[in-house]
Protein backbone atom coordinates (compact mmCIF):
# COMPACT_ATOMS: atom_id res chain seq x y z
CA UNK A 1 0.00 0.00 0.00
CA UNK A 2 2.80 2.42 0.88
CA UNK A 3 4.41 1.73 -2.50
CA UNK A 4 1.13 2.53 -4.27
CA UNK A 5 0.83 5.79 -2.36
CA UNK A 6 4.47 6.61 -3.10
CA UNK A 7 4.04 6.13 -6.84
CA UNK A 8 0.79 8.09 -6.78
CA UNK A 9 2.31 10.89 -4.73
CA UNK A 10 5.39 11.34 -6.88
CA UNK A 11 3.49 10.92 -10.14
CA UNK A 12 1.18 13.66 -8.90
CA UNK A 13 4.10 15.87 -7.96
CA UNK A 14 5.88 15.45 -11.29
CA UNK A 15 2.76 15.98 -13.35
CA UNK A 16 1.52 18.97 -11.42
CA UNK A 17 4.84 20.71 -12.07
CA UNK A 18 4.38 20.48 -15.82
CA UNK A 19 3.63 23.92 -17.14
CA UNK A 20 1.93 22.43 -20.20
CA UNK A 21 -0.70 20.82 -17.98
CA UNK A 22 -1.88 24.13 -16.65
CA UNK A 23 -1.42 26.09 -19.85
CA UNK A 24 -3.27 23.61 -22.07
CA UNK A 25 -6.23 23.00 -19.82
CA UNK A 26 -6.78 26.45 -18.39
CA UNK A 27 -6.42 27.97 -21.83
CA UNK A 28 -9.04 25.60 -23.22
CA UNK A 29 -11.33 26.32 -20.24
CA UNK A 30 -10.90 30.08 -20.64
CA UNK A 31 -11.61 29.98 -24.37
CA UNK A 32 -14.79 27.93 -23.97
CA UNK A 33 -15.96 30.07 -21.03
CA UNK A 34 -15.45 33.31 -22.94
CA UNK A 35 -16.96 32.09 -26.19
CA UNK A 36 -20.03 30.36 -24.80
CA UNK A 37 -23.16 31.40 -26.62
CA UNK A 38 -26.35 32.64 -25.06
CA UNK A 39 -27.25 29.02 -24.27
CA UNK A 40 -24.19 28.82 -22.02
CA UNK A 41 -24.39 28.58 -18.21
CA UNK A 42 -23.51 32.25 -17.79
CA UNK A 43 -26.90 33.05 -19.27
CA UNK A 44 -28.93 30.61 -17.18
CA UNK A 45 -31.98 32.51 -16.01
CA UNK A 46 -31.74 34.52 -12.80
CA UNK A 47 -32.91 32.57 -9.76
CA UNK A 48 -31.99 29.21 -11.28
CA UNK A 49 -30.83 26.76 -8.59
CA UNK A 50 -27.09 26.47 -8.00
CA UNK A 51 -27.30 22.80 -8.97
CA UNK A 52 -28.51 23.69 -12.45
CA UNK A 53 -26.07 26.55 -13.01
CA UNK A 54 -22.98 24.61 -11.98
CA UNK A 55 -24.05 21.47 -13.88
CA UNK A 56 -24.16 23.72 -16.93
CA UNK A 57 -20.63 24.92 -16.26
CA UNK A 58 -19.37 21.37 -15.79
CA UNK A 59 -20.90 20.38 -19.12
CA UNK A 60 -19.37 23.42 -20.80
CA UNK A 61 -15.88 22.70 -19.45
CA UNK A 62 -16.43 19.01 -20.23
CA UNK A 63 -16.51 19.84 -23.93
CA UNK A 64 -12.81 20.75 -24.01
CA UNK A 65 -11.03 20.19 -20.69
CA UNK A 66 -10.86 16.38 -21.07
CA UNK A 67 -9.17 16.87 -24.44
CA UNK A 68 -6.28 18.67 -22.73
CA UNK A 69 -6.42 16.04 -19.99
CA UNK A 70 -6.01 13.19 -22.48
CA UNK A 71 -3.21 15.04 -24.26
CA UNK A 72 -1.08 15.56 -21.16
CA UNK A 73 -1.64 12.07 -19.77
CA UNK A 74 -0.69 10.38 -23.03
CA UNK A 75 3.04 10.37 -22.30
CA UNK A 76 3.01 9.29 -18.66
CA UNK A 77 3.86 5.63 -19.21
CA UNK A 78 5.90 5.91 -22.38
CA UNK A 79 8.06 8.62 -20.86
CA UNK A 80 9.63 6.13 -18.41
CA UNK A 81 11.05 4.39 -21.48
CA UNK A 82 12.04 7.69 -23.04
CA UNK A 83 13.75 8.95 -19.89
CA UNK A 84 15.48 5.62 -19.20
CA UNK A 85 13.95 4.98 -15.78
CA UNK A 86 12.30 1.68 -16.71
CA UNK A 87 15.23 -0.57 -15.81
CA UNK A 88 15.56 1.03 -12.39
CA UNK A 89 11.83 0.77 -11.66
CA UNK A 90 11.83 -2.87 -12.72
CA UNK A 91 14.75 -3.62 -10.39
CA UNK A 92 12.77 -2.44 -7.36
CA UNK A 93 10.63 -4.83 -5.32
CA UNK A 94 7.39 -3.35 -6.65
CA UNK A 95 5.12 -5.15 -9.09
CA UNK A 96 4.06 -3.61 -12.40
CA UNK A 97 0.42 -3.47 -11.28
CA UNK A 98 1.33 -1.26 -8.34
CA UNK A 99 3.35 1.02 -10.60
CA UNK A 100 0.50 1.25 -13.08
CA UNK A 101 -2.12 1.88 -10.42
CA UNK A 102 0.02 4.54 -8.76
CA UNK A 103 0.64 6.29 -12.04
CA UNK A 104 -3.07 6.18 -12.82
CA UNK A 105 -4.07 7.65 -9.46
CA UNK A 106 -1.34 10.30 -9.43
CA UNK A 107 -1.89 11.23 -13.06
CA UNK A 108 -5.65 11.41 -12.62
CA UNK A 109 -5.42 13.53 -9.49
CA UNK A 110 -2.90 15.99 -10.89
CA UNK A 111 -4.49 16.32 -14.31
CA UNK A 112 -7.95 16.80 -12.83
CA UNK A 113 -6.74 19.76 -10.77
CA UNK A 114 -7.01 22.36 -13.55
CA UNK A 115 -10.57 21.15 -14.21
CA UNK A 116 -11.43 21.58 -10.54
CA UNK A 117 -9.79 24.99 -10.54
CA UNK A 118 -11.83 26.03 -13.57
CA UNK A 119 -15.01 24.93 -11.79
CA UNK A 120 -14.03 26.83 -8.64
CA UNK A 121 -13.38 29.99 -10.66
CA UNK A 122 -16.76 29.59 -12.36
CA UNK A 123 -18.36 28.89 -8.97
CA UNK A 124 -16.73 31.98 -7.49
CA UNK A 125 -17.92 34.08 -10.40
CA UNK A 126 -21.47 32.79 -10.06
CA UNK A 127 -21.43 33.27 -6.27
CA UNK A 128 -20.62 36.95 -6.76
CA UNK A 129 -22.82 37.39 -9.81
CA UNK A 130 -25.91 35.67 -8.42
CA UNK A 131 -25.28 36.17 -4.71
CA UNK A 132 -25.82 32.46 -4.01
CA UNK A 133 -23.22 30.96 -1.65
CA UNK A 134 -24.26 27.44 -2.70
CA UNK A 135 -22.62 27.97 -6.07
CA UNK A 136 -19.15 27.09 -4.77
CA UNK A 137 -20.36 23.93 -3.04
CA UNK A 138 -22.14 22.88 -6.23
CA UNK A 139 -19.02 23.65 -8.23
CA UNK A 140 -17.20 20.95 -6.26
CA UNK A 141 -20.14 18.54 -6.38
CA UNK A 142 -20.68 19.00 -10.11
CA UNK A 143 -16.98 18.47 -10.70
CA UNK A 144 -17.06 15.21 -8.74
CA UNK A 145 -20.25 13.89 -10.30
CA UNK A 146 -20.01 15.16 -13.86
CA UNK A 147 -16.36 15.71 -14.75
CA UNK A 148 -14.36 13.31 -12.58
CA UNK A 149 -15.89 9.98 -13.75
CA UNK A 150 -15.29 11.02 -17.36
CA UNK A 151 -11.73 12.00 -16.54
CA UNK A 152 -11.18 8.63 -14.82
CA UNK A 153 -12.47 6.96 -17.97
CA UNK A 154 -10.17 8.97 -20.19
CA UNK A 155 -7.16 8.49 -17.88
CA UNK A 156 -7.08 4.70 -18.26
CA UNK A 157 -7.08 4.88 -22.05
CA UNK A 158 -4.74 7.87 -22.24
CA UNK A 159 -2.13 6.11 -20.11
CA UNK A 160 -2.20 2.74 -21.81
CA UNK A 161 -3.08 3.40 -25.47
CA UNK A 162 0.23 5.15 -26.31
CA UNK A 163 2.01 1.90 -25.40
CA UNK A 164 0.28 0.30 -28.37
CA UNK A 165 0.01 3.22 -30.77
CA UNK A 166 2.30 6.24 -30.54
CA UNK A 167 1.39 9.14 -28.24
CA UNK A 168 0.96 11.63 -31.15
CA UNK A 169 -1.33 9.22 -33.00
CA UNK A 170 -3.31 8.61 -29.81
CA UNK A 171 -3.78 12.36 -29.39
CA UNK A 172 -5.15 12.76 -32.90
CA UNK A 173 -7.48 9.78 -32.55
CA UNK A 174 -8.57 10.91 -29.10
CA UNK A 175 -9.79 14.30 -30.33
CA UNK A 176 -11.80 12.54 -33.03
CA UNK A 177 -13.20 10.09 -30.50
CA UNK A 178 -14.13 12.86 -28.09
CA UNK A 179 -16.41 14.61 -30.54
CA UNK A 180 -17.75 11.35 -32.01
CA UNK A 181 -18.41 9.74 -28.63
CA UNK A 182 -19.92 12.76 -26.91
CA UNK A 183 -21.31 15.36 -29.23
CA UNK A 184 -22.40 13.61 -32.39
CA UNK A 185 -26.23 13.38 -32.62
CA UNK A 186 -27.07 9.66 -32.23
CA UNK A 187 -29.49 9.77 -35.13
CA UNK A 188 -26.74 11.07 -37.42
CA UNK A 189 -24.26 8.19 -37.11
CA UNK A 190 -23.81 5.23 -34.77
CA UNK A 191 -22.10 6.80 -31.79
CA UNK A 192 -21.54 6.47 -28.06
CA UNK A 193 -22.92 9.96 -27.51
CA UNK A 194 -26.01 9.96 -25.33
CA UNK A 195 -25.15 6.57 -23.81
CA UNK A 196 -24.16 5.69 -20.25
CA UNK A 197 -20.58 5.53 -21.60
CA UNK A 198 -20.53 9.15 -22.67
CA UNK A 199 -17.71 10.60 -20.51
CA UNK A 200 -18.78 14.20 -20.99
CA UNK A 201 -21.30 13.67 -18.19
CA UNK A 202 -24.47 13.84 -20.24
CA UNK A 203 -26.44 11.66 -17.79
CA UNK A 204 -25.55 13.44 -14.53
CA UNK A 205 -26.11 16.86 -16.12
CA UNK A 206 -29.48 15.81 -17.57
CA UNK A 207 -30.51 14.44 -14.17
CA UNK A 208 -29.41 17.59 -12.31
CA UNK A 209 -31.09 20.06 -14.67
CA UNK A 210 -34.21 17.93 -15.16
CA UNK A 211 -34.07 17.80 -18.96
CA UNK A 212 -31.90 16.27 -21.65
CA UNK A 213 -28.61 18.16 -21.68
CA UNK A 214 -27.20 16.76 -24.92
CA UNK A 215 -28.47 13.35 -26.02
CA UNK A 216 -28.82 11.32 -22.81
CA UNK A 217 -31.49 8.70 -23.36
CA UNK A 218 -32.16 9.80 -26.94
CA UNK A 219 -32.91 6.68 -29.06
CA UNK A 220 -30.00 5.44 -31.13
CA UNK A 221 -27.29 2.81 -31.53
CA UNK A 222 -26.81 0.48 -28.50
CA UNK A 223 -30.29 1.22 -27.13
CA UNK A 224 -29.64 -0.81 -23.95
CA UNK A 225 -27.09 1.85 -22.97
CA UNK A 226 -29.65 4.63 -23.33
CA UNK A 227 -32.04 4.49 -20.37
CA UNK A 228 -33.94 7.61 -19.33
CA UNK A 229 -31.81 9.89 -17.12
CA UNK A 230 -32.48 9.20 -13.42
CA UNK A 231 -30.58 8.84 -10.18
CA UNK A 232 -30.07 5.15 -10.88
CA UNK A 233 -28.89 5.64 -14.46
CA UNK A 234 -26.48 8.33 -13.26
CA UNK A 235 -25.05 5.91 -10.71
CA UNK A 236 -24.75 3.19 -13.36
CA UNK A 237 -23.08 5.63 -15.75
CA UNK A 238 -20.54 6.75 -13.13
CA UNK A 239 -19.69 3.17 -12.14
CA UNK A 240 -19.46 2.05 -15.78
CA UNK A 241 -17.20 4.94 -16.74
CA UNK A 242 -14.81 4.24 -13.87
CA UNK A 243 -14.77 0.48 -14.46
CA UNK A 244 -14.35 0.70 -18.23
CA UNK A 245 -11.54 3.22 -17.67
CA UNK A 246 -9.80 0.67 -15.46
CA UNK A 247 -9.98 -2.04 -18.13
CA UNK A 248 -6.91 -0.89 -20.10
CA UNK A 249 -4.96 -0.81 -16.84
CA UNK A 250 -5.99 -4.35 -15.95
CA UNK A 251 -4.96 -5.58 -19.40
CA UNK A 252 -1.66 -3.67 -19.32
CA UNK A 253 -0.93 -4.88 -15.77
CA UNK A 254 -1.49 -8.49 -16.83
CA UNK A 255 0.71 -8.08 -19.90
CA UNK A 256 3.50 -6.39 -17.92
CA UNK A 257 3.42 -9.06 -15.22
CA UNK A 258 3.63 -11.80 -17.83
CA UNK A 259 6.47 -9.98 -19.59
CA UNK A 260 8.43 -9.79 -16.35
CA UNK A 261 8.09 -13.53 -15.90
CA UNK A 262 8.82 -14.57 -19.45
CA UNK A 263 10.25 -11.72 -21.55
CA UNK B 1 25.75 -11.98 -0.77
CA UNK B 2 27.21 -14.57 -3.11
CA UNK B 3 26.21 -15.07 -6.74
CA UNK B 4 26.19 -18.45 -8.44
CA UNK B 5 25.18 -19.05 -12.04
CA UNK B 6 25.25 -22.45 -13.69
CA UNK B 7 24.59 -22.93 -17.37
CA UNK B 8 22.85 -19.56 -17.51
CA UNK B 9 21.61 -18.71 -20.97
CA UNK B 10 19.46 -16.04 -22.50
CA UNK B 11 18.26 -15.42 -26.04
CA UNK B 12 16.63 -12.43 -27.69
CA UNK B 13 14.89 -13.80 -30.75
CA UNK B 14 17.59 -15.43 -32.83
CA UNK B 15 20.43 -13.74 -30.95
CA UNK B 16 21.98 -15.64 -28.07
CA UNK B 17 23.17 -13.07 -25.55
CA UNK B 18 24.39 -15.56 -22.93
CA UNK B 19 25.75 -19.04 -23.62
CA UNK B 20 25.77 -21.33 -20.61
CA UNK B 21 27.43 -18.91 -18.22
CA UNK B 22 29.01 -20.40 -15.10
CA UNK B 23 30.07 -17.76 -12.63
CA UNK B 24 30.76 -17.66 -8.92
CA UNK B 25 31.05 -14.31 -7.17
CA UNK B 26 31.91 -14.73 -3.49
CA UNK B 27 31.65 -11.14 -2.22
CA UNK B 28 33.65 -7.94 -2.14
CA UNK B 29 34.38 -5.93 -5.25
CA UNK B 30 34.16 -8.01 -8.41
CA UNK B 31 34.86 -6.77 -11.92
CA UNK B 32 33.13 -7.95 -15.05
CA UNK B 33 35.06 -7.02 -18.17
CA UNK B 34 34.17 -7.41 -21.80
CA UNK B 35 33.72 -5.57 -25.04
CA UNK B 36 30.41 -3.94 -25.94
CA UNK B 37 27.98 -6.70 -26.84
CA UNK B 38 29.79 -9.33 -24.77
CA UNK B 39 26.66 -10.04 -22.71
CA UNK B 40 27.57 -8.08 -19.57
CA UNK B 41 24.44 -5.96 -19.50
CA UNK B 42 22.18 -8.97 -20.06
CA UNK B 43 23.87 -10.73 -17.14
CA UNK B 44 23.52 -7.60 -14.97
CA UNK B 45 19.84 -7.27 -15.85
CA UNK B 46 19.21 -10.89 -14.94
CA UNK B 47 21.01 -10.48 -11.62
CA UNK B 48 18.96 -7.34 -10.91
CA UNK B 49 15.74 -9.25 -11.55
CA UNK B 50 14.85 -7.05 -14.50
CA UNK B 51 15.09 -9.94 -16.98
CA UNK B 52 14.15 -13.53 -16.26
CA UNK B 53 16.83 -16.05 -17.18
CA UNK B 54 16.27 -18.06 -20.35
CA UNK B 55 17.77 -21.25 -18.99
CA UNK B 56 20.14 -22.59 -16.36
CA UNK B 57 20.34 -21.67 -12.69
CA UNK B 58 20.97 -18.35 -10.96
CA UNK B 59 21.18 -18.05 -7.22
CA UNK B 60 21.87 -14.82 -5.37
CA UNK B 61 22.27 -15.04 -1.63
CA UNK B 62 20.61 -18.44 -1.85
CA UNK B 63 17.53 -17.08 -3.67
CA UNK B 64 16.54 -18.66 -6.95
CA UNK B 65 16.21 -15.93 -9.57
CA UNK B 66 14.24 -18.15 -11.90
CA UNK B 67 11.24 -17.66 -9.59
CA UNK B 68 9.27 -14.47 -9.00
CA UNK B 69 9.59 -14.86 -5.22
CA UNK B 70 13.36 -15.26 -5.54
CA UNK B 71 13.66 -12.16 -7.70
CA UNK B 72 11.62 -10.09 -5.25
CA UNK B 73 13.68 -11.35 -2.29
CA UNK B 74 16.91 -10.33 -4.04
CA UNK B 75 15.48 -6.98 -5.12
CA UNK B 76 14.79 -6.15 -1.48
CA UNK B 77 18.53 -6.33 -0.79
CA UNK B 78 19.74 -4.96 -4.10
CA UNK B 79 21.18 -1.67 -5.24
CA UNK B 80 21.20 -1.40 -9.01
CA UNK B 81 22.70 1.26 -11.21
CA UNK B 82 21.65 0.47 -14.77
CA UNK B 83 23.60 1.50 -17.81
CA UNK B 84 22.26 4.89 -19.00
CA UNK B 85 20.10 5.50 -15.95
CA UNK B 86 17.52 8.18 -16.64
CA UNK B 87 16.24 10.58 -14.01
CA UNK B 88 13.00 12.47 -13.68
CA UNK B 89 13.82 16.05 -14.66
CA UNK B 90 10.91 17.44 -12.63
CA UNK B 91 12.25 16.06 -9.35
CA UNK B 92 15.12 17.17 -7.16
CA UNK B 93 17.78 14.62 -6.13
CA UNK B 94 16.31 14.60 -2.64
CA UNK B 95 12.83 13.84 -3.96
CA UNK B 96 14.11 11.21 -6.37
CA UNK B 97 15.98 9.40 -3.61
CA UNK B 98 12.96 9.64 -1.34
CA UNK B 99 10.81 8.13 -4.09
CA UNK B 100 13.21 5.24 -4.72
CA UNK B 101 13.55 4.74 -0.96
CA UNK B 102 9.79 4.41 -0.60
CA UNK B 103 9.69 1.89 -3.44
CA UNK B 104 12.49 -0.04 -1.73
CA UNK B 105 10.25 -0.32 1.30
CA UNK B 106 11.94 2.26 3.55
CA UNK B 107 8.73 3.23 5.28
CA UNK B 108 10.14 5.04 8.32
CA UNK B 109 9.98 8.64 7.12
CA UNK B 110 12.56 10.05 9.52
CA UNK B 111 15.10 7.27 8.92
CA UNK B 112 14.59 7.47 5.16
CA UNK B 113 15.10 11.23 5.07
CA UNK B 114 18.20 10.95 7.20
CA UNK B 115 19.61 8.28 4.90
CA UNK B 116 18.82 10.37 1.84
CA UNK B 117 20.67 13.34 3.31
CA UNK B 118 23.66 11.17 4.24
CA UNK B 119 23.86 9.71 0.75
CA UNK B 120 23.59 13.12 -0.85
CA UNK B 121 26.49 14.18 1.33
CA UNK B 122 28.45 11.05 0.37
CA UNK B 123 28.10 11.73 -3.34
CA UNK B 124 28.72 15.47 -2.87
CA UNK B 125 25.29 16.60 -4.01
CA UNK B 126 24.05 18.23 -0.82
CA UNK B 127 24.36 21.70 -2.29
CA UNK B 128 22.05 20.88 -5.19
CA UNK B 129 19.75 18.58 -3.24
CA UNK B 130 16.82 20.94 -3.68
CA UNK B 131 17.42 21.75 -7.34
CA UNK B 132 15.49 19.99 -10.07
CA UNK B 133 17.64 17.49 -11.97
CA UNK B 134 16.87 18.96 -15.37
CA UNK B 135 20.23 20.17 -16.65
CA UNK B 136 22.40 18.04 -14.36
CA UNK B 137 25.73 17.01 -15.90
CA UNK B 138 26.57 13.39 -16.68
CA UNK B 139 28.70 13.18 -13.54
CA UNK B 140 25.97 14.57 -11.32
CA UNK B 141 23.46 12.16 -12.80
CA UNK B 142 25.79 9.24 -12.15
CA UNK B 143 26.20 10.36 -8.57
CA UNK B 144 22.45 10.50 -8.10
CA UNK B 145 22.40 7.01 -9.62
CA UNK B 146 24.92 5.58 -7.19
CA UNK B 147 23.16 7.28 -4.26
CA UNK B 148 19.86 5.61 -5.15
CA UNK B 149 21.66 2.28 -5.50
CA UNK B 150 22.95 2.64 -1.94
CA UNK B 151 19.55 3.35 -0.40
CA UNK B 152 18.52 0.75 2.13
CA UNK B 153 22.09 -0.40 2.73
CA UNK B 154 21.92 -3.18 0.11
CA UNK B 155 23.91 -6.37 0.47
CA UNK B 156 24.42 -6.57 -3.29
CA UNK B 157 25.26 -3.65 -5.55
CA UNK B 158 25.19 -4.14 -9.30
CA UNK B 159 26.63 -1.29 -11.34
CA UNK B 160 26.61 -1.41 -15.11
CA UNK B 161 29.15 0.75 -16.95
CA UNK B 162 29.09 3.40 -14.22
CA UNK B 163 32.00 5.47 -15.50
CA UNK B 164 31.14 5.55 -19.21
CA UNK B 165 31.02 9.14 -20.38
CA UNK B 166 32.56 10.62 -17.24
CA UNK B 167 35.52 12.95 -17.35
CA UNK B 168 38.77 11.65 -15.79
CA UNK B 169 38.31 13.49 -12.50
CA UNK B 170 34.74 12.24 -12.09
CA UNK B 171 35.87 8.72 -13.01
CA UNK B 172 38.54 8.65 -10.32
CA UNK B 173 36.10 10.01 -7.76
CA UNK B 174 33.50 7.46 -8.76
CA UNK B 175 35.96 4.56 -8.59
CA UNK B 176 37.06 5.57 -5.11
CA UNK B 177 33.46 5.76 -4.02
CA UNK B 178 32.67 2.30 -5.36
CA UNK B 179 35.79 0.75 -3.85
CA UNK B 180 34.85 2.18 -0.47
CA UNK B 181 31.47 0.46 -0.58
CA UNK B 182 32.68 -3.08 -0.96
CA UNK B 183 33.59 -3.68 2.69
CA UNK B 184 30.74 -5.93 3.80
CA UNK B 185 28.90 -6.05 0.49
CA UNK B 186 29.14 -7.65 -2.89
CA UNK B 187 29.74 -5.03 -5.56
CA UNK B 188 29.56 -6.27 -9.11
CA UNK B 189 31.12 -3.76 -11.46
CA UNK B 190 30.50 -4.28 -15.15
CA UNK B 191 32.62 -2.23 -17.49
CA UNK B 192 34.53 -2.23 -20.73
CA UNK B 193 37.04 0.19 -19.20
CA UNK B 194 39.88 -2.00 -17.95
CA UNK B 195 41.35 0.71 -15.78
CA UNK B 196 38.21 0.77 -13.61
CA UNK B 197 38.74 -2.87 -12.68
CA UNK B 198 42.51 -2.45 -12.28
CA UNK B 199 41.98 0.29 -9.72
CA UNK B 200 39.19 -1.27 -7.66
CA UNK B 201 38.86 -5.06 -7.93
CA UNK B 202 40.75 -8.06 -6.59
CA UNK B 203 38.70 -10.53 -8.61
CA UNK B 204 37.26 -10.34 -12.08
CA UNK B 205 35.59 -12.24 -14.87
CA UNK B 206 35.92 -11.57 -18.56
CA UNK B 207 33.09 -12.10 -21.03
CA UNK B 208 33.26 -12.43 -24.79
CA UNK B 209 30.49 -13.37 -27.18
CA UNK B 210 28.08 -14.21 -24.36
CA UNK B 211 30.52 -16.57 -22.64
CA UNK B 212 32.72 -16.24 -19.58
CA UNK B 213 36.26 -16.70 -20.83
CA UNK B 214 38.10 -15.93 -17.60
CA UNK B 215 37.43 -15.91 -13.88
CA UNK B 216 40.10 -15.36 -11.29
CA UNK B 217 42.15 -12.70 -9.58
CA UNK B 218 43.10 -9.46 -11.25
CA UNK B 219 46.88 -10.16 -10.80
CA UNK B 220 46.39 -13.50 -12.59
CA UNK B 221 44.61 -11.68 -15.41
CA UNK B 222 47.58 -9.33 -15.61
CA UNK B 223 49.89 -12.35 -15.89
CA UNK B 224 48.02 -13.42 -19.02
CA UNK B 225 50.09 -10.75 -20.72
CA UNK B 226 53.45 -12.10 -19.56
CA UNK B 227 55.63 -13.14 -22.49
CA UNK B 228 53.18 -11.52 -24.87
CA UNK B 229 53.70 -7.82 -24.15
CA UNK B 230 56.27 -5.96 -26.21
CA UNK B 231 57.54 -2.50 -26.87
CA UNK B 232 58.66 -1.62 -30.36
CA UNK B 233 60.07 1.69 -31.57
CA UNK B 234 59.73 2.46 -35.26
CA UNK B 235 61.03 5.49 -37.09
CA UNK B 236 58.80 5.00 -40.13
CA UNK B 237 55.61 5.49 -38.15
CA UNK B 238 54.17 2.25 -39.47
CA UNK B 239 52.92 -0.16 -36.79
CA UNK B 240 54.57 -3.57 -36.36
CA UNK B 241 53.28 -6.14 -38.84
CA UNK B 242 52.20 -8.69 -36.21
CA UNK B 243 50.28 -8.46 -32.93
CA UNK B 244 47.68 -6.11 -31.50
CA UNK B 245 48.77 -2.56 -30.84
CA UNK B 246 47.65 -1.50 -27.38
CA UNK B 247 49.16 1.97 -27.48
CA UNK B 248 51.22 4.19 -29.75
CA UNK B 249 53.11 7.21 -28.49
CA UNK B 250 55.03 9.49 -30.82
CA UNK B 251 58.37 10.71 -29.39
CA UNK B 252 61.46 12.36 -30.83
CA UNK B 253 63.22 9.02 -31.42
CA UNK B 254 60.21 7.48 -33.21
CA UNK B 255 56.84 5.97 -32.43
CA UNK B 256 56.72 3.72 -29.35
CA UNK B 257 54.27 0.88 -29.84
CA UNK B 258 53.03 -1.41 -27.12
CA UNK B 259 52.09 -4.66 -28.79
CA UNK B 260 50.47 -7.90 -27.66
CA UNK B 261 51.83 -10.82 -29.62
CA UNK B 262 52.75 -14.42 -28.86
CA UNK B 263 55.97 -13.92 -30.84
CA UNK B 264 58.33 -10.94 -30.96
CA UNK B 265 56.73 -8.41 -33.35
CA UNK B 266 60.09 -7.35 -34.80
CA UNK B 267 63.83 -7.71 -34.47
CA UNK B 268 64.09 -4.80 -32.03
CA UNK B 269 61.02 -5.65 -29.95
CA UNK B 270 61.67 -5.55 -26.20
CA UNK B 271 59.60 -7.58 -23.69
CA UNK B 272 57.61 -5.35 -21.29
CA UNK B 273 55.91 -5.89 -17.96
CA UNK B 274 52.19 -6.33 -18.65
CA UNK B 275 49.43 -4.16 -17.26
CA UNK B 276 45.86 -5.37 -16.77
CA UNK B 277 44.96 -3.98 -20.16
CA UNK B 278 47.76 -6.04 -21.72
CA UNK B 279 46.61 -9.16 -19.90
CA UNK B 280 43.04 -8.54 -21.01
CA UNK B 281 44.03 -8.06 -24.65
CA UNK B 282 46.28 -11.16 -24.52
CA UNK B 283 43.38 -13.15 -23.10
CA UNK B 284 41.01 -11.93 -25.80
CA UNK B 285 43.62 -12.92 -28.40
CA UNK B 286 43.68 -16.44 -27.04
CA UNK B 287 39.92 -16.74 -26.46
CA UNK B 288 38.28 -19.02 -29.02
CA UNK B 289 36.57 -17.17 -31.86
CA UNK B 290 32.79 -16.93 -31.29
Amino acid sequence: MSELLAVGRYEFRMQVRKRSLWLAMLLLAAVIALTQGDRGPRYTEAGAPAREVMAGWALLFGIVVPIGFGMVLADRLVRDRRLGTTALLESLPVGPRVLLAGKYLGGLASSALPGLLAMLVAGGYETVHRGDPLMLAWAVLAFGLIMLPGLAFVAGFALVSPLVISAPLFRVLFVGYWFWGNMLPPEFLPSLSGTLLSPIGDYPVSWLIGETALYAGVPGWLSFLRPAPSGVSVLVSVVLLVLVGLLPLVVAGTVFSRQRRTA
Amino acid sequence: MDIQTTGLSRRFGKVTALHSVDLSVPGGMYGLLGANGAGKTTLMRILAGVLPPGGGEVRVGGHDLTTGAGRTAVQRRLGYLPQDLGLYPDLTPREFLDYVGLLKGLDDTRARRQQVDELLELVALSEVAGRRMKGFSGGMRRRVGIAQALLGDPALIVVDEPTAGLDPEERVRFRSLLAGLAGHRTVLLSTHIVEDVAQTCQHAAVMAGGRVVYTGTVPDLVRMGEGATWEVVTTTGAPPPVGVVVSAISRTDGTHYRVISSTAPGAHAVPAAPSLEDGYVALMQRAPAQ
